[in-house]
């Protein structure tokens, strides 16, 4: 790139690979090596190598299955959620008479608030203040208009519902903001042209705005389905896991089995389970997505 | 001529409408806030509908009170700062410089796969990385320590961070490192003198980021943090007992409205950078 001859960016780069290595490679590795063990929280001192056991009896286990199951609806439910309430937001921030207005600062500053609100305050602030079934504030706005809510987080039906919900009032954000600032980017001359042939609106939308930035509404949707799929502390906050298990979703169910359970080897095989999931899916995305769309 | 008429007609009617929607999302986004803060200033034995918050009836600071007193809300306070503050230094000084040293590799299959990993580590699920820490420190004796979970946020940030920066890094025009070397300056001094300060706006933004993910972050501080160590996130959690709280509905209110209520004002102060920071990486220029 530059004819500079006696810099090595090597040794920029290096401190950080090591740090990296230390606090982000050794655990994995370890978790990875204690899952291959049975170990007890309180018998640290006696690890005995029981191969793939733990996940044998991972695959087994109806609570397994059963958090594996709220833990796709959950984090399905959350990115479907977020994406498409932050394209919306962002198309109306988008349109001629608002964008780079005033107007759109103002709006923008408080569209934040759900991202930077801590998790575990806003998981309490909705079981006790939105979604408390005789005072909260959703049941307040349905019984505005004549509804009866219905029990929300204490029902088995609706729990996973308002967990949903929650935590993609707490993702939209981002998608808010990146859409945005993806959707500046489709030249003018091609919204004008469109609006002459007839296509303004809603069309020009469909047919012109969205097509141009899906590489940007894929990315956004990786970045939601991996933070909805590790979550812990909204859940944890709001439900605890119930009623019956309902919302206990796998990042939970590391927490009942390693601390609550002390079952320190079937914890990680769960944990490391998570991460070759996580991995598949960022492999499926990067095959659809060319790497070098995205940023540097 | 009709159909441009046509247009502008419904723009101008529309926008009214598109202004009131853009009003109730935040709406949304705030009125969750808005009706604990309401509920912090109450007595919670009056608590019987969303417009009784609003009333003067019951109006109290007894529970803000109690969150100072019996919540320990100080001392936790103090865990929180020197954790976030701590974590955003280590974050900053070891994110930097890698993210710039990545911009200035020669050979793209080296770039490429440095690129890949840091894309590849920031979606890791966090309890991958918590257990195995709780199960180190507490062998080591770092269990219950400050530094426990300073590295852990380390760990946290690190992917994101490297990738914020390495935007606002690709950004710096080359010729301008040139023509520092051509005037004598150091691969030091270039970095340095020239481009930090041409990243200044990207590097507050990853400052506020950290700072704002380290104060929020609860998973890794309820692993590592043992009582003395705790920071406001899980003193919450702990002091209003767990998943038992129904009876005490203002004071949950009044301590979730000292945890939250700074940092979204922070927020709201610093949302440019905020904006700038979460956009970088996601979005080609």
């Amino acid at each position: 790139m530059s004819s500079r001859r006696h810099f090595n960016p090597w040794a920029f780069i290096l401190p950080g690979i090591i740090a990296g290595g230390v606090v982000l490679g050794f655990p994995v590795a370890q978790a990875f090596w204690t899952s291959l063990h049975r170990l007890r929280m309180y018998r640290l001192h006696d690890q005995v190598f029981v191969g793939l056991d733990n996940y044998v009896r991972l695959l087994q286990d109806p609570l397994f299955h059963l958090s594996v199951r709220s833990t796709i609806v959950f984090s399905i439910g959350c990115t479907v959620l977020s994406v498409i309430a932050g394209l919306a937001v962002a198309s109306v921030m988008s349109t001629r008479g608002i964008r780079g207005t005033s107007a759109a600062r103002f709006f923008m500053a408080f569209y934040l608030v759900p991202f930077v609100a801590t998790q575990v305050v806003v998981g309490m602030m909705g079981r006790l203040y939105v979604w408390e079934p005789e005072y909260g504030l959703v049941n307040f706005i349905l019984g505005l208009f004549g509804a009866d809510g219905p029990m929300w987080l204490i029902s088995r039906d609706t729990a996973m519902w308002a967990t949903v919900v929650t935590n993609a009032w707490r993702l939209t954000p981002l998608a808010v903001l990146i859409f945005y600032a993806a959707l500046a980017t489709v030249p003018e001359e091609l919204l004008e042209s469109a609006e002459v042939d007839g296509a303004g609106g809603w069309r020009a939308l469909a047919m012109i705005k969205l097509p141009l930035i899906r590489y940007h509404i894929g990315f956004v949707a990786l970045i939601q389905l991996t933070s909805a799929f590790r979550e812990f502390d909204t859940v944890f906050a709001l439900t605890g896991g119930g009623p019956a298990r309902v919302t206990n979703v796998l990042s939970l169910l590391v927490y009942n089995e390693g601390i609550s359970n002390s079952d320190m080897g079937m914890a990680n095989a769960i944990s490391f389970t998570m991460l070759i999931i996580v991995a598949i899916l960022s492999l499926v995305y990067m095959r659809f997505a060319r790497l070098g769309e995205m940023g540097n | 001529m009709a159909a441009i008429r046509a247009t502008s007609v419904t723009e101008r009617g529309g926008l009214a409408v598109r202004y009131l929607f853009l009003f109730g999302w935040l709406l949304i986004c705030v009125a969750p806030v808005v009706v604990m803060v309401m509920g912090s200033l109450k007595d919670s034995s009056l608590f019987q509908s969303i417009p009784q918050l609003f009333s003067w009836d019951g109006f109290t600071w007894a529970n803000y009170e109690r969150s100072f007193r019996q919540g320990n809300y100080a001392h936790f306070l103090r865990n929180s700062m020197i954790i976030s503050f701590s974590a955003l230094f280590v974050v900053l000084v070891v994110c930097t410089p890698m993210a710039y040293g990545i911009t200035k590799l020669v050979s793209p299959r080296a770039r490429n796969a440095i690129v890949f990993s840091v894309l590849a580590t920031r979606f890791l699920p966090y309890v991958v990385l918590a257990l195995p820490m709780y199960l180190f420190f507490a062998r080591v004796g770092l269990t219950g320590t400050l530094v426990g979970v300073v590295l852990a946020h380390l760990a946290m940030q690190m992917p994101f961070i490297v990738w914020l920066m390495l935007g606002f890094f690709a950004g710096i025009p080359p010729e301008v490192e040139e023509a520092a070397v051509i005037d004598g300056a150091s691969p030091f001094g270039v970095f340095w003198r020239i481009c930090l300060p041409m990243v200044l706006p990207g590097l507050n933004a990853a400052a506020i980021l950290a700072f704002i993910i380290s104060y929020n972050e609860f998973l890794f501080a309820f692993f590592l943090a043992g009582y003395e160590a705790q920071p406001l996130t899980v003193g919450i959690t702990r002091f209003v007992g767990g998943t038992d709280v129904g009876a005490q509905y203002g004071v949950v209110a009044a301590y979730g409205t000292l945890i939250i209520l700074p940092i979204i004002v922070f927020a709201l102060i610093v949302n440019r950078y905020i904006v700038s920071g979460l956009t970088q990486g996601a979005v080609k220029g």
